[in-house]
């Protein structure tokens, strides 16, 4: 949690909670969104809706989008991240971005996306997203947030795109006035492909508690804060010779944070990480699948490319179901993260969905379902 | 009569007939994308639009062509809401495109009865059980004889009156068909079962009825009576044109009934076919398609329930020489002449009838 200057932003709307609340029962929110969207394009009943005013280039394969929610987005901590959806060719695709501003008195948000190869929502949002362009966002959420007392120093390391929950941790601290010493681990293939380097760069002359060190995978290092190489034991060593007082925050790709968490979890003060993971690609091979069921919190191990419905009903569990053949629709649960496959039609889906027919369904990788 | 109409298929040959009609959706659903996502939206669009107009028109109601206007438009709106947005999301058609207030788990209709409540007796008894006898509840929604392996009695001498009644207040009659109240009388169920079972829909059927009769003639004011009026005017078109259509999608002259037994251990193919052999179309032009929520198309609709309603129009002749390579009867007609025959049942086994000798679906 951050200390006072940045308390969840309390927006005018969410105080007509109450008004809404009353009115409830007499109105259909998607009969009020359709006549609302004529008269803004970001009025909503209560969906966040947030409308792109400024798209900027952050470095060479990544963007960043500054947005004005509407009232319904009732703020966020530094450090947490936003699910942003959008419609690709009629269907909708959501991906979760990482917020990479500290809340502001105007209101709007930053999201820095990296282009990925092949990636619809990253080249969607770096190509075609345009200022007026309207998102839809889900309400912030992740637990990498700076604690309330802050006391032991700082080590923070990204890879690739993991720098931009970082960088609304280190703008938090910025704005705070640097109170504890921090050091920036910065690791990238290139050079061009650093974000927020002329800021990075200001920030550290400001303040002498902080330290940036970049690191290139795939480039020679030239500078004086440069240098070679993923992450290995001498590097941090020499890097940040005071790790055992640190409070470790690392996040990148899954491979990334576990080198971090095998280097530093057992030897910093604390260690916390997020990884972003890209859907694991081997889709038939046999095996188990852990199956997360969020509402009743039970997690099962499932087997891959099996009917859901047929391998819950064997766990003991009860889903409602009608025709057991795809036809209507009765066991459709939502499907909040994780790969699966149409039995029927072979085909693959590794978006959340928010119906998922369990009985020709089956899980490709593990899931969560919010059953 | 359709026993010489369609010829009797080989396992194999029911196979096939399956597969190809599989291979169909598969091509279909790989293609869904914008233009289908346009196009719903622009039938919600047309809903929401002709329902304000509509509306506003009644609130000026005193003026009988405002009056006419109104009615007409607001009944249009309700028809257009129930049968191609309502029906065909609830069925899951738009599903694919993952946006929350076009999703077939949620989505609530401008009508009596509950989606909860449709999602059970229509996308899973009536489409798992298509004309299957004493498990598909739409023949004749327990109320009229459409076939004459339904049981006669004397009470059924009076069904065209009962039909009548059932088509001016259809929406009610969809709302209660869950109830089956029926089965109190017959000692099947206690009373007690059937309030436990009647409060989600008395929810809904009042929150119908103060908006409609409530709510918006109370916002005219003094014009009270020509808006409440005209709202009763636009849920009787409403229920007049739903009765009629889908009386014609199962009830017409060449649809074909089901034993039980036809349904054990049922494949693929046999499930196609009976779908095939128990509906019927509609011939028409564009706006019927729209009009009827594309059950002008009710075969394809049987076939493919989840995939958007557009596009049945556009796989029809696919599926009608599929139909026609495989010797299949596909029954289709213009409405005059498919609704005619829907009378010609329901006055016929009004009175008692013997069924004919009837030929299964597949060889040995």
């Amino acid at each position: 949690m951050p200390s006072a200057p940045h308390a969840v932003r309390r927006p005018a709307a969410t105080r007509s909670r109450g008004l809404r609340r009353l009115l409830q029962p007499f109105v259909a929110a998607e009969v009020f969104d359709f006549w609302a969207r004529s008269i803004h394009p970001t009025l909503a009943w209560d969906r966040i809706l947030a409308r792109v005013v400024e798209h900027r280039r952050e470095s060479a394969d990544a963007v960043t989008l500054v947005l004005k929610p509407n009232g319904n987005f009732a703020g966020f901590l530094p450090g947490q991240h936003v699910n942003v959806s959008l419609e690709i060719d009629g269907v909708r695709v959501t991906r979760a971005y990482s917020l990479t501003d500290v809340p502001r008195a105007d209101g709007l948000l930053s999201l820095t996306v990296k282009r990925m190869t092949g990636g619809r929502v990253s080249g969607e949002l770096c190509e075609r997203t345009r200022v007026g362009t309207v998102l839809e966002l889900g309400p912030a959420f992740g637990d990498m947030t700076l604690p309330r007392q802050l006391q032991a120093p700082l080590l923070l390391a990204a890879a690739g795109s993991g720098i931009t929950p970082l960088m609304s941790l280190l703008r938090s601290l910025a704005a705070q006035g640097m109170p504890v010493a921090t050091t920036l681990l910065y690791w990238t293939a290139r050079r061009d492909e650093r974000c927020f380097a002329a800021e990075l760069a200001a920030l550290s002359a400001r303040f002498p508690q902080l330290q940036v060190h970049y690191l290139l995978t795939r480039e020679a290092a030239s500078g004086a804060d440069e240098s070679e190489g993923r992450a290995h034991a001498e590097q941090l060593a020499h890097t940040v010779p005071d790790l055992a007082q640190r409070r470790v925050y690392a996040c990148g790709p899954a491979g990334f944070v576990e080198t971090l968490r095998a280097l530093t979890a057992d030897r910093a003060a604390h260690f916390q990480a997020e990884a972003f993971t890209l859907p694991e690609l081997t889709a038939d091979a046999g095996g188990a699948v852990r199956v997360h069921l969020a509402r009743s919190g039970r997690t099962l191990e499932l087997p891959r490319g099996r009917p859901l419905l047929s391998s819950l009903e064997e766990n003991g569990l009860q889903p409602v179901y009608g025709c057991r053949m795809g036809i209507c629709n009765t066991c459709a649960c939502g499907k909040l993260d994780g790969s699966s496959q149409n039995l029927r039609t072979g085909s693959r889906s590794d978006e959340p969905e928010q119906a998922l027919k369990l009985c020709i369904s089956g899980p490709c990788s593990d899931m969560t379902l919010d059953l | 009569m359709t026993a010489v109409r369609s010829r009797m298929l080989s396992a194999a040959e029911l196979d096939g007939f399956g597969a190809e009609l599989d291979a169909l959706r598969e091509r279909i659903v790989a293609d869904l994308g914008a233009e289908d996502a346009r196009y719903i939206r622009n039938v919600v669009k047309a809903v929401r639009y002709t329902e304000v107009i509509g509306r506003a028109l009644l609130f000026i109601g005193i003026f009988p062509p405002a009056f006419i206007l109104g009615s007409l438009l607001l009944g249009i709106s309700k028809i257009l809401e129930n049968m191609e947005l309502g029906h065909n999301v609830i069925h899951g058609q738009y599903d694919w495109m993952r946006d929350p207030q076009l999703q077939g788990k949620t989505y609530e209709w401008d009508i009596a009865g509950t989606a909860d409540s449709w999602r059970r007796t229509h996308n899973f008894k009536h489409h798992t059980y298509t004309n299957v006898r004493g498990m598909d509840d739409d023949i004749g929604y327990g109320l009229l004889r459409v076939f004459p392996e339904q049981r006669w009695k004397p009470y059924r001498l009076l069904q065209p009156l009962y039909a009548l009644l059932l088509a001016l207040y259809f929406q009610w009659g969809v709302a209660a068909q869950e109830l089956e109240v029926g089965l109190v009388f017959k000692k099947r169920k206690t009373w007690r079962e059937l309030w436990q079972e009647f409060r989600p829909v008395g929810r809904k059927m009042t929150r119908q009825l103060v908006k409609d009769y409530g709510i918006f003639p109370l916002l005219a004011g003094p014009f009270f009576l020509p808006v409440l009026l005209g709202n009763l005017v636009a849920n009787g078109i409403r229920n007049l044109w739903t009765f009629t259509i889908i009386f014609c999608g199962h009830f017409t002259a060449n649809a074909e009934l089901f034993p039980k037994s036809s349904v054990f251990n049922e494949s693929r193919g046999h499930w196609y076919l009976r779908q095939l052999r128990g509906s019927s179309n509609l011939k028409g032009g564009r706006w019927l398609y729209i009009m009827s929520g594309h059950l002008s198309h009710q075969i394809e609709h049987h076939m493919f329930p989840d995939l958007p309603a557009r596009r049945y129009a556009l796989i029809a002749p696919e599926v009608q020489e599929i139909c026609a390579r495989y010797g299949q009867h596909y029954n289709t007609g213009s409405l005059p002449r498919q609704f005619g025959q829907v009378l010609g049942r329901i006055f016929r086994h009004a009175f008692p009838s013997r069924p004919p000798p009837r030929q299964a679906l597949v060889g040995a």
